[in-house]
């Protein structure tokens, strides 16, 4: 057994690497916790065996046994986040945004459910290292484009290749709900904003698509990809993400997911979420909200109103989380934490807000079993920081843990800072 | 036909202004046509003073001879009663281009074409063509020319729609007009637009080009009337001039682009006759006495289609309240006292002209009012008072004939349109009004029909009764049927049929019958239903009465008051009223000072007139009527200064037609209706510097704005703006993002872009010594020696002012080896490179910039976006901030601009800076970098007054803007957030239910579209087009 004080270059430099095979222990002891479910361990401690927590409880009524652990790392005076999530993410799809050859997320054609993000996900992606030192540690490698946009997989941060890399493969299948009004992107040649025209023979569309799929699921002698890979959609072993975000496509897809029986329906997007929290509550739809830091998407909305959005849901009751999809999002995945520390400025408490980029993301997800919270039994993937990772202020990783194994804290953006900082301080 | 002499003492037979017409040879023999017409019984609206209630208009060889209660009626006139019809005179259509082809795209033009494809000696940019005469290509186009007349006009002034400087108009006659006649006046008004037209030259590619190209054209203009002499001809430059001395009609399609034509205009002295867009009003108090006359459109929108909770929910307020105020828009500039014109510019249909004409008149326009917008104001408008509108004796014979008086009357009909003595028949109006109840007499019966309807479209029902006998009881009861009646009425004769039962006949009656108005009867032939003939006769046993509820809905009724009020600006969070200047004084809150003294706690601030009047914790004496706020657990700091932004700009935010756009200013585009600007104002945001885009190595010059809410462009540039010009270097102005047919333009390379520089900055440099060279000429010497002066160029102006140190840049940069270039291009032609913005590799040579003396405003931790920001790093604000730059963080971006607290604070965790420079980076550090740090960016006595309260510390995840006071006035306050949320949402629902009403009387509705400005990024390429 040793006993370290937090002493980061001799930590780091032990435990670095990514083979954690060896299923030594680890005590992570005094930290505070803050669990991901709303909780908070003052004084907690965290065991770890291989790539799973195997103990979590209080320090001052837990009867500790030194001799159980391998390492124990005194935490004292830190705390301690369960790993964040970027859900519905390009990170690992795409490298530079305006470099073709670097995009690989969005295919061609419209119905594209046997697309899958698994295999192109690039785990040596630069900008995921500096999206890890900000404390989040999974992605939901996910597709754009067309109507059914492909298949997307929860993937952690620190991996060698896409294979080891996986939390849960083929996780669900996106389906962008067509808009009530068309036009008026910031980016697009019209800047007007008009009803869409073709909004109920998209629909029809869609259903048709739905329908013929779960006829074929019925049966075992056919092939076709498409079909095959929305089979799992209707046992309910994938999801179904739809990206939707207006009251009326909101409330067309409540009856379409209730009519063609889907088990786990997710809505992406949800501005207009909290108008129609009754209904989604009705059917347990949750929501993944875009993050505030975005504009309102009506000149008369509530100014602050993307920044309130997480507390409106939540006052309704709607089970929601956060995804920063837009603009420039891949490398803007490690501000994360700020999307919910301004969600906690404007009414959640640090631990709901916390809560909204760990918990509920992996129930949304579907893999609160595993993952999300800093459990019992659950992946060792977390971090250490002092004071709150919400605040841009305090966000400053001093340890971070992707199933039991430490995560280099150094990224390439750190290199080149540490190069140039050394040129001038050598030329002084 | 009689002649008639009345007594005419009055009548001076003062008939010497009849055309004088160059002789046309016949086919053969003249042709047999009336000339001299007596229209009698008329109410005649001579001009907007003088109404005649019942009397005559004499008109001959296409003038008006005599007009009056009394007049003499000429030998050999025709004459027409029109008992109860009411003339006007002819409206003049003041923008229009009836009769003249559509301008077509040239399709031999390449892509993208760079420099003119037009040969010959004209002027080097496509949109600039004064040269072009629409007199020349003028045809009689008798449907097009009925569509105007339908709407009361038998005169329009008409023009090619097409580009910048467009050319001549001409004055035409509407109608049927043999062509030798038609145009009134061939080198009519000069007509300019902001509009680039078809050209497909890229260059001007954004309104800020179009209103630089129009000044320099217009700098060329007089350089060439005073060298005409002795330089090449150029065809295009000598139009331009002719056409500066006459009427100069400039189109536009909003009230700001009005307020940026006028600023052309007092710069060159001229007059503008401006086409408004129709939304003057909620720019009112810059209209107030304007000088010269506007035209005025009023193609009034429809109400949207409402009918749709979840999309009218959609519709932006501003679009609401500008679709429920428009039709008051020239009631409210008359009440300013602003001439006008009215035009029908943007109406296909006659029906909606009315329509809107009547909406405008029920909001209060005055019926001399209204017509004088059509009529004399027009005339003058063109120089054509003494011959057109009004019908007083010697003028032009073009009026119009409606069954009623039309300012009167919504349902008025226009039957006639004269035009220069031509009657044109537009309503087939029938001869006869049948309208009334008839006993029709057939043999051995007769039924009641009762006529109703219009005139022009009656209808009616007929009754017949059978009388039937029980067979058993004996007892008979009558069967009443009441069928529709099918009325035609044809010249003279109206055509009948009913379904009748009776005892004598079943089934369908067919009539015709001729009317004898006289004596209100029908005589004719009738088919009955057995198919034989019999005479029939109708005589009226009632007149037709107009309904009298009918006729009240009919009757134009002024309501000023039925409308909601201007908000400024005219939507969303928009205020009842300016603002005033207020004294505050805020207690015991923590007070960031950006001075000396730091952070201090528990201090008091006081703002009044506009400034900073007290900063700290010692005694000060509080002011009468100042307002007291209680700071305590609050934070104050001076407002946010944004060094990098693109909000608040009209169509186009890079001028990129050409490499160097240096003449081009976003100053000249503000626009103060983008909600952004209070969006950041609720960001703690008091100051912008909105940057041209960099699309190209030399930009356009910037605008620094205060956020002034509700206030006009003009008013939220700062005062004494300092000057600065936006350069761009890398990827943007080598345009490789542009897709892959754009690689056309100078530079493609990195390597161009240094050329680029040189040359402009020596062309500069020549074009300035020619200047001194011919300053230093006695103007004798330079006269004997024949030598002219250099010709005024705004762009090499512009880079002059640079290289003099009078103009500041501010470099929007990436890369270090280009950063280094131009470092060096200025240091070799001597002038300094103020800012770099976004600046991502100056932790790469930030020594190299604090030599050159260059600051940095970069971004706090953007990159990956594109190649050459992939070395960017969250630690540059701290790398080159220590090494003595002056570093700002700015936004480019209006969503990051509203929280540019936070990104400052992003410079502690990446490098550990500490919190008051952190904050610096948003307020004192741009503040110095634009110039401005002596009146902003610091709490300091006498500096501008632009104030945020914060909930918390600014630089805290947790700090929302409580107050944000610029120039003293508090433009955003979160405490009113509610009211807001609940006053919209009220005005909203008080319009939707007028548009619904609307669309529920049948009215036209259109579908939902949301006009929206972009959201401008650096790179974002080319117009809106909307």
């Amino acid at each position: 057994m040793k006993a370290i004080k937090i002493l980061l270059t001799i930590a780091l430099t032990y435990f670095i690497g990514l083979s954690g095979t060896a299923q030594k222990t680890m005590l992570l002891s005094k930290g505070t916790v803050h669990v991901g479910n709303g909780k908070v361990i003052n004084q907690g401690l965290i065991g770890i065996k291989g790539n799973k927590i195997i103990l979590v409880d209080n320090a001052l009524t837990h009867n500790l046994d030194p001799t159980l652990w391998d390492t124990i790392i005194d935490l004292k005076g830190l705390d301690v986040y369960p790993g964040f999530f970027a859900p519905n993410s390009k990170l690992g799809l795409t490298e530079i945004d305006a470099v073709r050859a670097t995009r690989d997320f969005r295919e061609v054609g419209t119905y594209n459910p046997h697309v899958r993000s698994l295999t192109a996900y690039n785990a040596e992606s630069e900008i995921i290292g500096t999206v890890k030192t900000n404390g989040v540690l999974y992605t939901q490698a996910t597709p754009e484009g067309g109507i059914i946009s492909g298949t997307s997989s929860i993937m952690s941060l620190n991996a060698w290749n896409w294979e080891d890399a996986v939390i849960k493969k083929d996780d669900g299948i996106h389906l962008n709900w067509p808009s009530t009004a068309v036009g008026g992107n910031w980016n697009s040649s019209s800047p007007t904003k008009k009803s869409n025209d073709n909004y109920s023979s998209r629909l029809k569309e869609i259903r048709a698509f739905f329908e013929a799929a779960l006829s074929y699921s019925e049966t075992k002698d056919l092939f076709d990809p498409r079909f095959e890979a929305m089979r799992e959609l209707f046992k309910g072993e994938k999801r179904l993400y739809i990206h939707a975000d207006e009251m009326r496509a909101l409330l067309d897809i409540i009856d379409f997911q209730r009519e063609l029986e889907i088990k786990f329906p997710v809505i992406i997007g949800g501005y207009d979420a909290y108008k129609v929290a009754d209904q989604l509550n009705a059917y347990n739809i949750p929501v993944m909200i875009k993050g505030g830091h975005t504009l309102p998407s009506n000149e008369d909305d509530p100014i602050d109103l993307p920044y309130r959005l997480p507390y409106l849901l939540k006052e309704a009751g709607v089970l929601f989380c956060i995804q920063n999809s837009g603009r420039m999002e891949t490398m803007n995945t490690r501000n994360i934490p700020f999307l919910a520390g301004t969600a906690m400025a404007y009414g959640l408490t640090e631990e709901e807000a916390i809560s909204a980029i760990s918990l509920n993301t992996a129930k949304i997800l579907g893999i609160e079993k595993l993952a999300g919270s800093i459990e019992e039994g659950k992946l060792a993937t977390l971090f250490v920081n002092k004071g709150t990772p919400l605040d841009m202020r305090s966000n400053n990783l001093i340890l971070g843990m992707v199933n039991g194994a430490f995560i280099d804290l150094t990224n390439v953006q750190t290199k080149l800072y540490d190069k140039y900082k050394s040129k001038y301080e050598n030329e002084k | 036909m009689k002649t008639i002499y009345f007594l005419s003492f009055l009548l001076l037979f003062t008939v010497t202004f009849s055309f004088g017409q160059i002789p046309v040879p016949n086919n053969g023999m003249k042709k047999s046509e009336p000339s001299t017409y007596v229209l009698r019984n008329a109410k005649i609206i001579v001009s907007p003073e003088k109404i005649i209630k019942k009397g005559s208009l004499v008109i001959k060889d296409g003038k008006v001879i005599s007009v009056g209660k009394l007049v003499r009626f000429p030998d050999g006139a025709i004459v027409m009663d029109m008992e109860g019809k009411t003339i006007v005179p002819s409206f003049i259509e003041s923008y229009s281009s009836v009769g003249l082809p559509k301008a077509e795209v040239s399709k031999n033009a390449e892509d993208p074409q760079i420099e003119t494809s037009k040969e010959g000696a004209y002027y080097w940019n496509e949109s600039i063509h004064p040269e072009v005469n629409a007199a020349n290509e003028f045809k009689v186009d008798k449907k097009a020319s009925e569509t105007l007349q339908k709407m009361g006009f038998s005169v329009a002034a008409t023009h090619i729609d097409d580009g910048i400087a467009r050319g001549n108009g001409a004055l035409v006659a509407l109608g049927d007009i043999p062509y030798k006649k038609a145009i009134l006046k061939a080198n009519g008004a000069a007509y300019f637009s902001l509009e680039k037209g078809v050209s497909r030259q890229t260059y001007p590619s954004s309104q800020m080009g179009v209103i630089a190209l129009l000044r320099q054209a217009l700098y060329d203009a007089e350089y060439y009337k005073n060298h005409e002499e002795s330089i090449a001809a150029n065809l295009s430059l000598a139009a331009l001039n002719k056409q500066l001395s006459g009427p100069i009609i400039f189109s536009v399609n909003d009230k700001l682009e009005v307020l940026r034509v006028q600023k052309i205009a007092e710069e060159f002295g001229l007059e503008f006759v401006i086409v408004g867009g129709g939304n003057e009003f909620e720019q009112i108090h810059d209209f107030k006495d304007w000088k010269q006359p506007m035209i005025l459109p009023i193609n009034f929108s429809a109400a949207y289609d409402v009918g749709d909770p979840y999309i009218s929910q959609q519709i932006p307020l501003g679009d609401l309240k500008e679709w429920e105020l428009a039709p008051s828009n020239p009631y409210l500039l008359k009440k300013n006292n602003v001439q006008f014109a009215i035009s029908s510019k943007g109406h296909t249909k006659a029906e909606d002209f009315w329509k809107h004409f009547h909406s405008v008149l029920e909001r209060g326009l005055s019926r001399e009012d209204a017509l004088a917008a059509l009529t004399t104001i027009p005339a003058e408008i063109f120089n054509m008072e003494d011959q057109l509108g009004t019908l007083d004796e010697g003028k032009i014979a073009s009026f119009s004939v409606f069954d009623k008086d039309p300012f009167e009357m919504k349902n008025a009909i226009l039957e006639e349109s004269w035009s220069i003595g031509k009657q044109h028949l537009i309503s087939n109006t029938p001869e006869i009004d049948i309208r009334g109840k008839y006993r029709i007499s057939l043999p051995e019966t007769s039924y009641v029909v009762d006529i109703k309807g219009s005139a022009e479209k009656p209808t009616g029902t007929a009754v017949s009764y059978k009388k039937i006998t029980d067979s058993s009881t004996m007892k008979t009861r009558v069967d009443t049927l009441t069928s529709k009646v099918g009325v035609k009425v044809d010249y003279r004769d109206a055509v009948f049929y009913f379904e009748i039962k009776d005892n004598k006949y079943e089934g369908v009656i067919t009539l015709h019958g001729n009317f004898s108005p006289k004596i209100d009867a029908f005589i004719g032939n009738a088919q009955l239903p057995d198919g034989t003939w019999a005479k029939w006769s109708g005589i009226q046993l009632s007149g037709y009465k107009v309904d009298p509820e009918d006729l009240e809905k009919n009757k134009v009724k002024v309501d000023t008051n039925s409308v909601g009020k201007v908000w400024f600006p005219n939507m969303a969070y928009g205020l009842d009223s300016l603002p005033e200047t207020k004294t505050y004084v805020i207690r015991n809150a923590t007070i960031w000072t950006n001075e000396a003294k730091g952070v201090i706690k528990n201090a008091s601030i006081v703002l009044k007139n506009g400034k900073i009047d007290f900063v700290g914790t010692g005694t000060f004496s509080i002011p009468a009527n100042a307002i007291e706020i209680d700071g305590n657990g609050m934070h104050v700091t001076s407002g946010i200064i944004d060094e990098h932004s693109h909000i608040a700009i009209s169509k186009g935010v890079n001028e990129s037609g050409q490499a160097i756009s240096a003449e081009a200013s976003i100053a000249d585009v503000v626009r103060n209706d983008d909600i952004n600007i209070y969006r950041q104002l609720s960001g703690g945001v008091t100051v912008s510097q909105l940057l041209h885009g960099s699309a190209n190595p030399i930009g356009g010059q910037s605008a620094i704005i205060k956020l002034k809410w509700g206030y006009s462009p003009e008013e939220m540039l700062v005062k004494d703006m300092p000057k600065f010009i936006k350069f761009a270097l890398g990827e943007n102005v080598k345009q490789s993002n542009w897709g892959t047919h754009q690689t056309v333009r100078f530079p493609q390379t990195r390597m161009g872009v240094e050329q680029v520089f040189y040359d402009a900055f020596i062309r500069a440099e020549e074009y300035k010594k020619k200047w001194e060279e011919y300053n230093a000429l006695s103007t004798k010497k330079a006269e004997r020696l024949n030598i002219l002066p250099p010709a005024k160029d705004l762009e090499l102006e512009t880079v002059w002012e640079v290289k003099n140190g009078e103009r500041f840049i501010s470099c929007h940069s990436y890369v270090q080896s280009e950063i280094n270039m131009l470092m060096k291009v200025a240091d070799s032609m001597g002038f300094t490179v103020n800012t770099f913005t976004h600046i991502l590799e100056g932790y790469k040579l930030a020594d190299k910039m604090a030599q050159h003396g260059a600051g940095g405003s970069t971004f706090s931790d953007w990159w990956a976006y594109k190649y050459e920001v992939k070395d960017a790093i969250p630690f540059n604000a701290n790398l080159m901030q220590e090494q003595g730059v002056v570093v700002a963080i700015n936004s480019d971006d209006a969503e990051m601009g509203r929280r540019l607290n936070q990104e400052a604070a992003k410079s502690i965790k990446y490098g550990g800076m500490s919190e008051e420079d952190a904050w610096k980076m948003v307020t004192l550090n741009p503040a110095k970098l634009l110039h401005l740090d002596e009146r902003m960016g610091s709490l300091k006595k006498g500096k501008d007054a632009d104030v945020v309260i914060w909930s918390d510390n600014p630089l805290s995840i947790n700090a929302q803007v409580v107050k944000t006071f610029v120039d003293g006035e508090l433009l955003y306050d979160s405490y009113k957030s509610v009211d807001h949320f609940y006053r919209i949402q009220t005005e909203k629902a008080r319009i939707i239910t007028k548009m619904l009403s609307e669309n529920q009387n049948g009215e036209a509705k259109k579908p939902f579209v949301k006009k929206k400005e972009k959201h401008w990024h650096c790179d974002s390429i080319g117009d809106s087009k909307h």
